[in-house]
């Protein structure tokens, strides 16, 4: 779940980085067009980070369930705006897939940000995210099935939030 | 020497051709899987010999390429 730290790469001030997460059997996992590393897309003054990752996923994986900011960090020397994106088992494809495991969520201190924050404890606060809309917003919870939510309560609900 | 040259982007994603054939590909991954819009500069910038992709530890630890 790691990228290349060396080649090619987004540079912009303010960046989107998407996990996109579905459900297998009875099991949550990670996929995309990068595999398990988040995806990383450049954000320009003018677009509108959701706009763009929706548009992105349409073009790339498919039409996705749901697209929701999750967090939002500094990292990378950018601002990075967290997206949990739910698509449906028939998007995957030939996508490289990995279950999601659980982590320690990476927590401030009291007058400052978290020295690290692994991506496994981004995914980890965006499901938590998850589950709170699940239950506290309609929209969201109309659009994941049953087992989507049994799944979500599991994770301590959570609302959006800084990471560092 | 080996006139192949390699670009490989941080997600993993890696192309292999002549220089044409990179800025090609490259400007064509940017703008699908990143949202980017990068320049010819910018994409030769980060181009290496194919040869030196294959001694560095860094590429080789990025060998499997995503589905893109």
């Amino acid at each position: 779940m790691t990228r290349t730290p060396a080649g090619w790469d987004v540079e912009s001030p303010v960046q989107a980085e998407v996990f996109v997460v579905w459900l297998r059997d009875d099991h949550l996992e990670l996929t995309g067009p990068c595999g398990a590393a988040p995806w990383i897309l450049e954000l320009g003054a003018t677009d509108h980070p959701v706009a763009v990752v929706d548009r992105i996923v349409r073009d790339v994986v498919g039409t996705p369930l749901l697209v929701h900011s999750t967090s939002w960090r500094r990292d990378r020397d950018a601002v990075i705006l967290s997206f949990v994106v739910v698509i449906d088992e028939a998007l995957v494809g030939g996508m490289e897939s990995v279950p999601i495991g659980r982590a320690e969520l990476a927590r401030s201190e009291a007058t400052a940000a978290p020295r690290d924050i692994a991506d496994t404890q981004v995914v980890e606060h965006g499901l938590r995210h998850m589950a709170w809309l699940a239950v506290d917003d309609a929209v969201v919870a109309g659009a994941l099935s049953p087992r989507w939510k049994e799944i979500l309560a599991g994770y301590v609900p959570e609302p959006f939030r800084n990471l560092g | 020497m080996n006139e192949n040259r390699v670009l490989r982007c941080a997600c993993g994603w890696e192309t292999t051709g002549t220089l044409d054939e990179l800025v090609i590909a490259a400007l064509d991954h940017g703008r699908r899987i990143h949202n980017m819009e990068p320049t010819r500069d910018q994409v030769l910038a980060m181009v290496v010999d194919d040869a030196a992709a294959d001694d560095d530890p860094v590429y080789e630890a990025a060998a499997a390429p995503p589905g893109d």
